[in-house]
């Protein structure tokens, strides 16, 4: 089917999800991007870490019950998606999607590998993780994208980390922080309110 | 593969379809909204991207939550809500991941933090998820929700609704919104449902009745269709 005016249709609007989101929702693993299901095997591409941090509020209050969704490249840069010109020949054990749920003190984590940088349009992305979060008083999800101090030079050239004023771009570097369960742990906080300076940097398309 | 060129992919929603924040009288979302502008940026393909095969990490089940596993029917008027998960374009989107939850008949939610003096029901946990089928559909079968008062000052009562979570075939595609009932006065008052300014939008979240003729005596039935941001991004049947 081509497009057709006639045929079209207008998005549903948003809608917060409440503070009743169900905990069954999640099961083990949902916030593990290297397997498809807590039984299936996991990629054996890439290189393993730990994303942790917690959610705060205003106040800096911490916030439970805030939902993270992350999706990522796999390690070499490929997105198992027609979208992708490589996406067939993307990891097919890497979900590349997860979901984790803070606790009554705000914290979450996911497991991941690290995401490969790729080309698109001419212009190098450098590697990044896409976080989605939602949860009660966010009438819409908040999305951002996080990068990896590491890759200083690519980080440089990215064009989406390049929308956000030079002095503003660290914000947007998880931090370096020791190994949990032997692979390397990385941190990152996020504040959905606060001083214009401290508040996590979000992004819309 | 074939590429799709990710450029213009989807349309900047229009005036008054998203919800307009924050909300007077809905404390959380001062607290919770972020202060500053979000920065735009344009669509790429990691945003145009997702999960291939998520159902295998969301387990879908068959959508009934009126009955439990073990044949025990909840209390309320049963209803059937089913409708088609489509693209801007009007085209259906196979193998999204649809989940719902909602109150009981008493408007009370089977959640730890819901602790309104209002009747539990053992036999109704309230909460499902399905798989939309090769042209887009889904069901579930469920009893209808109840009013339930948000205990703020100006308190108000949120009309029966039922919270839908949708996650299509892109990232920018994720849908998370709630359905609303026809003809229900406190539509009027909901300061939630309001929040989207646009009348037009507003009655996109709410449901067609349908009628007995086609829905049967069984159960009332409502159909929801739902439409995701996104056109190019449904692969071409
Ligand atoms: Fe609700």
């Amino acid at each position: 089917m081509t497009y057709n005016p006639e045929n079209r249709r207008f998005p549903l609007s948003q809608h917060t999800i409440g503070p009743f989101f169900p905990p069954g929702f999640f099961q083990p693993g949902d916030n593990d991007l290297t397997r498809y299901s807590a039984d299936a095997t996991p990629t054996e591409q890439g290189e393993v870490f730990i994303l942790h941090g917690n959610v705060c509020k205003e106040g800096r209050l911490p916030v439970p019950n805030m939902i993270l969704e992350m999706w990522q490249a796999d390690a070499n840069g490929r997105f198992r998606s027609e979208c992708d010109p490589e996406g067939d020949q993307a990891d097919p054990d890497f979900i590349a999607w997860g979901r984790s749920w803070t606790t009554m003190e705000g914290d979450y984590s996911f497991r991941s590998v690290l995401p490969g940088s790729y080309e698109e349009d001419g212009q190098r992305r450098a590697p990044h993780l896409n976080v989605l979060l939602m949860g009660i008083g966010l009438m819409k999800p908040v999305t951002t994208t996080l990068y990896f101090p590491q890759f200083a030079e690519l980080n440089a050239k990215d064009p989406i980390l390049n929308l956000v004023p030079e002095h503003q771009r660290d914000r947007l570097l998880v931090q370096p922080d020791g190994e949990v369960d032997g692979v390397p742990a990385y941190r990152f906080d996020i504040l959905t309110r606060g001083p214009a300076d401290e508040e996590t940097i979000f992004f819309e398309t | 593969m074939r590429n799709i060129h990710t450029t213009r992919l989807y349309d900047p929603w229009p005036d008054g379809v998203e919800p307009s924040v924050p909300i007077e009288g809905y404390t959380n979302t001062w607290l919770f909204t972020p202060s500053q502008p979000a920065i735009r940026k344009p669509v790429t393909r990691t945003e145009t991207t997702g999960p291939a095969e998520l159902w295998r990490k969301l387990i879908c089940g068959d959508g009934n939550l009126a009955v439990t596993s073990t044949g025990k029917w909840a209390q309320g008027l049963y209803m059937r809500v089913f409708g088609q998960i489509l693209d801007e374009d009007s085209r259906p989107i196979p193998n999204a991941v649809v989940e719902l939850w909602q109150a009981n008949a008493a408007g009370r939610y089977a959640h730890t933090l819901d602790n309104r003096r209002a009747p539990l029901d053992p036999n109704f946990l309230g909460n499902g998820r399905v798989r939309s089928d090769e042209n887009g559909w889904y069901e579930f079968h469920t009893i209808k929700p109840g009013a339930y008062p948000v205990p703020v000052k100006d308190a108000w009562w949120r009309p029966a609704h039922i919270h839908f979570s949708v996650l299509g075939p892109g990232t920018l595609s994720r849908l998370v919104t709630q359905m609303y009932f026809p003809g229900d006065p406190m539509n009027d008052w909901d300061r939630i449902l309001n929040s989207v300014g646009d009348a037009a939008a507003r009655n996109r979240l709410i449901a067609t009745q349908q009628h007995p003729r086609d829905a049967g005596t069984e159960a009332l039935g409502y159909r929801f269709d739902i439409v995701l941001r996104g056109r190019n991004a449904t692969p071409e049947a």
